[in-house]
C-alpha cells in the first residue's frame, strides 16, 4: 500500500497529523503513473505493430497530458502553509486527475479531439477552480471518447486507448474512462468527470470506483467542453463513498458563470454519512433487470436479461440494506426505462451537432492547411480534417433529425420521452404514491467491462452499456454507483442507488451503509491486474 | 400610380442601451473602438463558456413591450438559430422563436393633417447580436466587439402605406425608444437598424401579392428612398406586364439605388431549439409590477395633454415632447412659473432651444444636459423678474446663459451684479442729463426737429446703464428733458 492508494480523507488526515507531505503524496503518484502508465497517448495514427500492441495493452494510458511542474508548485504551497499552521483545505494535497474536457487555465484542453489538439484555455471550470480552492493537486488530464462520444474511451483521438487496470485488454468504460482508469489505479486519488448518460458511473462499475452522478445543475458546466448541454453532469470518480461526499461539497453550488446551476444550498454531507439507512424505502425494478432494444433488422423490441452475476450483486445488496433495517420495494415499474436510449441518440445529438458548430476552423482549433478560396470549402475541410468519426455521426444524427421537416417526429417525441421517463421517477418517489420510495437500486451497467475493440464500430450496441444509467440523466434526479464485488473473470460490478433531485446525501449514505457491510469481503483487498493482483 | 397601393411592413433591431452585453460583463457599446479589444470568452464563444442573461436587458425590453401595449409572456424561452458564419462565433445566435418576449401590440402612428394610423406589432423577441466581418486585400478579417450586443426584434404588420409613413414610423420609434431610455436609437451607430418588407396591390384591394425585402439601410432618409424606388419598380414590373419576384433587396448609399442579392443556399431551416444553456424568463408579478410602476408618460399622451391642461398649440407640445428630458424640463418650468405656460414655451421655443443647439451634447445625452446650472425653476424665475419688471427683458436674456454657466439663483445674480432695472426719476433721470450733457450737437439737432434722435439718445442710455434701463421710462424722461 503506498501513499497514493489511499483515500484522500485519508490522506488529508495524515497530513493535518503531520505524518506525510503533498509533495511525497505527489511522488508517490507519480511514481505510480511511471509504473502503469505506459506510452503517452498521441492524435499520431495508430493501430501500431503486433508487438507494440501487446505492450500497449499491459498499460493504463490514462493522461493525455501530465502538470507535474505545475503539481508540485501546488503541492509545496500546501506544504509551506501546513508548516504555518494555516488551516488545511479539505482535499488538501489531494493529487486529482481532471477529464480532458473541463477546461483548466494554462493547460491544453482537448476533449480527446484532433480538433482542440492545441488548444490552451484561458480560463478554468469553476469546478476545477473550487476544488483546487478547497486544496486538490491537480495532476494533469485525463483520456475520454472524443468529446466524450462513446461508452468505451477507444474514440479519442489519442491512442493507445485506455486500459481497464484489472485487465487492460479490456475497456475502462467510458467517456470518463481515463478518470475511472486513473483512480483504480492509483495515477490519481481523485477525479472529475462528467456523466450524460452514464458516463461517469458507468466506467465507475468497469473500473471498480465510485462515480456520482449528481442531480443536474447540482455543480456549474462554466468551463466543460459542452456534449448535450441539457444532460450534462459533473461530478466525482473516487476510491470510497466518503471522497464522493467531501469532492460534491467542495464543488457543488450556484455559480454566477452558469445560470443553470441551482441555487439550492448544498447540505454538510459528510455530516449524516454513516446514520444508516433503517426505515429508508429502497426499490427494485424489473425494468433494471432486462435491456431491451429495437433490432437492428426489424426494429421489433429485443429483451435480454442483465448478466447474472450482476443481477446476483444487486439482489445481494438489497439483501444487505435490508439486513441493516430498510425496507426493500420490489417489482417498481419503471416502464419506460426501454425508451431512454433511443431519446438519448435524439436529444443529445441535435445538442451535441449545435454544440460543435462553434469548431469552425476561424477563431481557434484546428485549421485546414490546405489553402481554400471558399469560406464553405474551408469549414469542410478543417472540420472533415479534425472530427473523428464519433463528432460525425453525430453531427450527421443531429442535423437530420433537428431538421424543419422531422424536427417533430424526432425532437419533439424524444422531449416527450424524456418528460415521461422522469415521470417514472416522479411516481416511485412521490411520497404519497404506491411505492413511496427513498432510493431505487440496480446494477449500473447490463455486463462488466468488455475488451478493446469488441464494440467498437457498433455504435449502437455499444449505447445500450448505458441503457440503466440514461433514465438517470434524462430525469436530471442523481445516481451514485458504487463496486458490488468481482465477476467470475476478476473484472468489477457496480451497483447503482438513484434518489429525488438534489437527495446525493441519502446516496452517500446508502453507498457507505452497503461499504461498511461488506469491509470483510475478500473482493475489497483484491488488487486490479496492473498492480500485481488478479 | 394612383391605382396602385404599397404594402410595407418594418422589421427593427433596436440595440438595447443597457452597460453591458446580454450574456457577458463586456461593455454593450463599443462604437470606435479598435477591433476585437471589447470581447470575452463568452462572446467569442470559445470552449465550455456559458452565457449568462443580463436581467437589465430584460427590464428594458419589458418596458417597451409595454409601451407598444404588447402581451408580455409570463414566460418566455431563448433558442438557438444554428448557421455558420465567421461573424457567429458559437455556430448559432441565440435568440427567441417559438415563445417571444411579447406579442401582439400596436403602435399608433401619427400621419400629417391629424389622422392616425394603428400599425400592428406582431412581436418582440430578445436576441443577441453578431459580429462584422469585411474583406480587404482577399482576406476575410472578423471583429466580435458587436458579438453578444443586446437586441430586440420588433416586426410590424403590413400596415404602412408610403416610404414616408414607413420614415415617420422609424422617427416616432426613435422617439420612443429615447424616451423610454431602451435604446440610443443612432441608426448611423447600428443602433436602430430596419429591413422592409414592400409590395404593392391595386388600392383598396385586401390580399397581399408577393413582397421584397430590402436590406441594409442605415438612416431614415435611406428608409424613404429605398422604399420609394422600390414601390416605383414594382408598378413599372407590374403595369408592363411583368411580375414581382420575392428578391432580397440591399440598399446602396452611394449609388442611390437598390441591388438584388445572391440566394443564400441554406436558407429557410435553421434548425431551432430551446437554448439549454439559459433558463426560461419568468416575469413573475413582482418584477413585472416593479418595472410597469416606473413607467413614464408616453410621447403622444403627453403631447395630448400639454396642450388640453397648458393650453399649449400643437405645433409647442410637439416640439416640447420631442425628447422626454425636454418635456420634463417644460412641465417643471410651467409648474414653478405663476403665469402662463404658453409664455414658458415661448421663452423654450424661441431662447433656450436655441442656447441647446449652441451647446451640443454627446451622443445619448439627453438635450437638457446643455442647460446644466439652468434649472426649471431657474427659467421661472428669470421670467418672474421679467414680468416684474425687475429686470429689463434684455437683462433676463442675458441672465440665461449666466444661470446655465453658474447654476447661481439668478435673482442672486441680479443682485450681486446690480442688473436690477433702474426707472424712476433718481437714478434714471440722472444717466439721461448726462447722456444728454455729453452730447451736446445730437441734442440741438432734436430741438430743431429731428426727432427721430430719440431713439439713439434711448440706446446711449442703455448703454451706459449695461441695459437695465427700462425702456419706455427712458424714452419718456429723455422727451421732457430735450424739449426742456
Ligand atoms: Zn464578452
Amino acid at each position: 500500500m503506498q501513499l497514493c492508494d489511499l483515500t484522500a480523507h485519508e490522506i488529508v488526515e495524515r497530513l493535518r497529523r503531520g505524518e506525510t507531505s503533498a509533495e511525497a503524496v505527489l511522488d508517490s503518484v507519480l511514481a505510480r503513473i511511471a509504473q502503469v502508465e505506459g506510452r503517452a497517448p498521441r492524435t499520431a495514427p495508430y493501430p501500431p505493430s503486433a508487438e507494440e500492441q501487446a505492450e500497449d495493452r499491459r498499460h493504463v494510458h490514462a493522461y493525455i497530458s501530465l502538470q507535474a511542474e505545475r503539481a508540485r508548485e501546488r503541492a509545496r504551497s500546501i506544504d509551506q502553509a501546513r508548516a504555518r499552521d494555516e488551516a488545511l483545505g479539505p482535499l488538501a494535497g489531494v493529487p486529482l486527475a481532471v477529464k480532458d474536457i473541463f477546461c483548466v487555465e494554462g493547460t491544453p484542453s482537448t476533449a480527446a479531439s484532433r480538433m482542440l489538439e492545441h488548444f490552451v484555455a484561458p480560463y478554468s471550470a469553476t469546478s476545477v477552480t473550487r476544488l483546487e480552492a478547497a486544496g486538490a493537486v491537480v495532476l494533469g488530464k485525463v483520456n475520454l471518447d472524443e468529446f466524450t462520444y462513446g461508452s468505451s474511451n477507444e474514440s479519442s483521438a489519442f491512442q493507445p486507448p485506455v486500459g481497464n487496470p484489472w485487465d487492460p485488454s479490456r475497456v475502462p468504460g467510458g467517456s470518463s474512462g481515463g478518470s475511472a482508469a486513473a483512480v483504480a489505479a492509483g495515477e490519481a486519488v481523485l477525479s472529475i468527470g462528467t456523466d450524460t448518460a452514464g458516463s461517469i458511473r458507468q466506467p465507475a462499475a468497469f473500473c471498480g470506483v465510485v462515480g456520482l452522478k449528481p442531480t443536474y445543475g447540482r455543480v456549474s458546466r462554466y468551463g466543460l467542453i459542452a456534449f448535450a448541454s441539457s444532460i450534462d453532469c459533473v461530478g466525482p470518480l473516487t476510491r470510497d463513498v466518503t471522497d464522493s461526499a467531501l469532492m460534491l461539497g467542495a464543488m457543488a453550488g450556484a455559480d454566477p458563470q452558469d445560470g443553470t446551476a441551482a441555487s439550492v444550498p448544498v447540505p454538510d454531507y459528510q455530516a449524516e454519512l454513516e446514520a444508516g439507512v433503517r426505515g429508508m424505502r429502497i426499490g427494485l425494478s424489473p425494468d433494471y433487470f432486462r435491456i431491451q432494444y429495437p433490432d437492428a433488422k426489424t426494429g421489433e423490441l429485443r429483451e435480454q436479461e442483465i448478466d447474472p452475476q450482476v443481477k446476483a450483486a444487486v439482489l445481494d445488496a438489497a439483501q444487505r440494506l435490508a439486513g441493516a433495517g430498510a425496507e426493500i420495494v420490489e417489482n417498481v415499474p419503471m416502464p419506460n426505462t426501454r425508451y431512454g436510449i433511443p431519446a438519448y441518440f435524439v436529444v443529445a445529438r441535435v445538442e451535441a451537432a449545435s454544440n460543435l458548430h462553434r469548431y469552425d476552423g476561424v477563431k481557434y482549433g484546428h485549421r485546414t492547411a490546405r489553402p481554400m478560396a471558399d469560406l464553405r470549402a474551408m469549414y469542410r475541410a478543417s472540420r472533415g480534417e479534425a472530427f473523428g468519426v464519433q463528432p460525425k455521426l453525430r453531427i450527421l444524427m443531429g442535423m437530420y433529425v433537428s431538421a424543419a421537416q422531422y424536427e417533430k417526429h424526432y425532437y419533439q417525441r424524444a422531449l416527450r420521452v424524456r418528460t415521461l421517463i422522469r415521470g417514472d421517477f416522479e411516481a416511485a418517489f412521490d411520497p404519497a404514491g404506491l411505492h413511496r420510495l427513498d432510493a431505487l437500486l440496480a446494477a449500473t451497467t447490463p455486463t462488466t467491462a468488455f475488451e478493446l475493440g469488441a464494440l467498437y464500430g457498433d455504435s449502437v450496441l455499444m449505447q445500450y452499456a448505458d441503457l440503466l444509467t440514461v433514465p438517470a440523466d434524462h430525469a436530471g434526479v442523481p445516481a451514485l454507483s458504487i463496486p458490488a464485488g468481482l465477476d467470475r473473470g476478476g473484472m468489477p460490478i457496480g451497483i447503482q442507488f438513484m434518489a429525488r433531485d438534489f437527495d446525493e446525501a441519502r446516496l452517500f449514505r446508502l453507498g457507505r451503509a452497503y461499504e461498511m457491510s461488506t469491509a470483510a469481503e475478500a473482493w475489497r483487498s483484491a488488487r486490479p491486474k496492473v498492480l500485481g493482483g488478479g | 400610380m394612383a391605382e396602385w397601393e404599397a404594402v410595407i411592413g418594418l422589421e427593427t433591431h433596436i440595440q438595447l442601451s443597457t452597460e453591458s452585453k446580454i450574456f457577458c460583463r463586456c461593455r454593450a457599446d463599443s462604437w470606435g473602438q479598435p477591433p476585437n479589444t471589447n470581447i470575452c470568452p463568452v462572446c467569442c464563444g470559445l470552449p465550455g463558456v456559458l452565457p449568462v442573461l443580463n436581467r437589465g436587458v430584460v427590464e428594458k425590453a419589458v418596458r417597451l413591450a409595454a409601451a407598444v401595449h404588447a402581451t408580455i409572456a409570463e414566460t418566455s424561452y431563448f433558442a438557438r438559430k444554428n448557421y455558420f458564419y465567421p461573424d457567429l462565433p458559437k455556430g448559432y445566435q441565440i435568440s427567441q422563436y417559438d415563445e417571444p418576449l411579447a406579442r401582439g401590440g400596436y403602435f399608433d402612428l401619427p400621419l400629417p393633417g391629424g389622422a392616425t394610423r394603428r400599425l400592428t406589432i406582431q412581436k418582440l423577441h430578445l436576441e443577441e447580436d453578431a459580429g462584422k466581418t469585411k474583406l480587404a486585400g482577399g482576406q476575410r478579417y472578423v471583429d466580435m466587439n458587436r458579438c453578444g450586443v443586446p437586441l430586440v426584434e420588433m416586426v410590424t404588420g403590413p400596415d404602412l402605406r408610403s416610404a414616408d409613413e414607413a420614415a415617420q414610423y422609424l422617427i416616432r420609434l426613435r422617439q420612443l425608444l429615447r424616451w423610454l431610455e431602451t435604446s440610443e436609437a443612432n441608426m448611423e451607430r447600428a443602433q436602430l437598424r430596419c429591413d422592409a418588407n414592400v409590395s404593392i396591390r391595386p388600392a383598396g384591394a385586401i390580399h397581399l401579392n408577393p413582397k421584397t425585402e430590402i436590406k441594409n439601410v442605415n438612416s431614415i432618409e435611406a428608409v424613404r428612398d429605398a422604399i420609394a424606388k422600390e414601390i416605383q419598380r414594382q408598378v413599372r414590373e407590374v403595369e408592363s406586364g411583368g411580375q414581382v419576384e420575392a428578391w432580397t433587396l440591399e440598399w446602396d448609399e452611394d449609388a442611390g439605388m437598390l441591388r438584388k442579392m445572391r440566394a443564400k443556399e441554406t436558407e429557410g431551416d435553421y434548425r431551432y431549439f430551446r437554448e439549454p444553456d439559459l433558463l426560461p424568463i419568468r416575469l413573475d408579478e413582482a418584477w413585472r409590477t416593479r418595472l410597469l410602476a416606473t413607467m413614464p408618460e408616453l410621447p403622444l399622451e403627453r403631447r395630448a395633454r400639454f396642450v388640453r391642461e397648458y393650453q399649449l398649440p400643437e405645433y409647442d407640445a410637439e416640439i416640447l415632447t420631442e425628447e422626454r428630458s425636454l418635456s420634463e424640463y417644460f412641465e417643471a418650468a410651467a409648474r414653478a412659473y405663476s403665469g402662463e405656460a404658453k409664455r414658458v414655451s415661448n421663452w423654450m421655443m424661441n431662447d433656450v432651444l436655441r442656447l441647446v443647439r449652441e451647446h451640443p451634447q454627446q451622443a445619448g445625452q439627453p438635450q437638457t444636459a446643455a442647460l446644466a446650472g439652468l434649472t426649471p425653476a431657474h427659467l421661472a424665475e428669470i421670467l418672474t423678474l421679467v414680468d416684474s419688471a425687475t429686470v429689463t427683458l434684455a437683462t433676463g436674456k442675458a441672465l440665461l446663459e449666466k444661470v446655465i454657466a453658474t447654476g447661481t439663483p439668478p435673482r442672486a445674480i441680479v443682485e450681486r451684479e446690480g442688473l436690477a432695472q433702474i426707472s424712476g426719476a433718481g437714478a434714471l433721470e440722472d444717466i439721461c442729463r448726462q447722456a444728454i450733457a455729453e452730447n451736446p450737437e445730437q441734442a440741438t439737432q432734436y430741438r430743431a426737429g429731428k426727432t427721430t434722435l430719440l431713439q439713439w439718445f434711448v440706446g446711449q442710455v442703455m448703454k451706459k446703464s449695461r441695459g437695465k434701463a427700462n425702456p419706455q421710462e427712458t424714452a419718456h424722461i429723455l422727451e421732457k428733458l430735450l424739449v426742456g
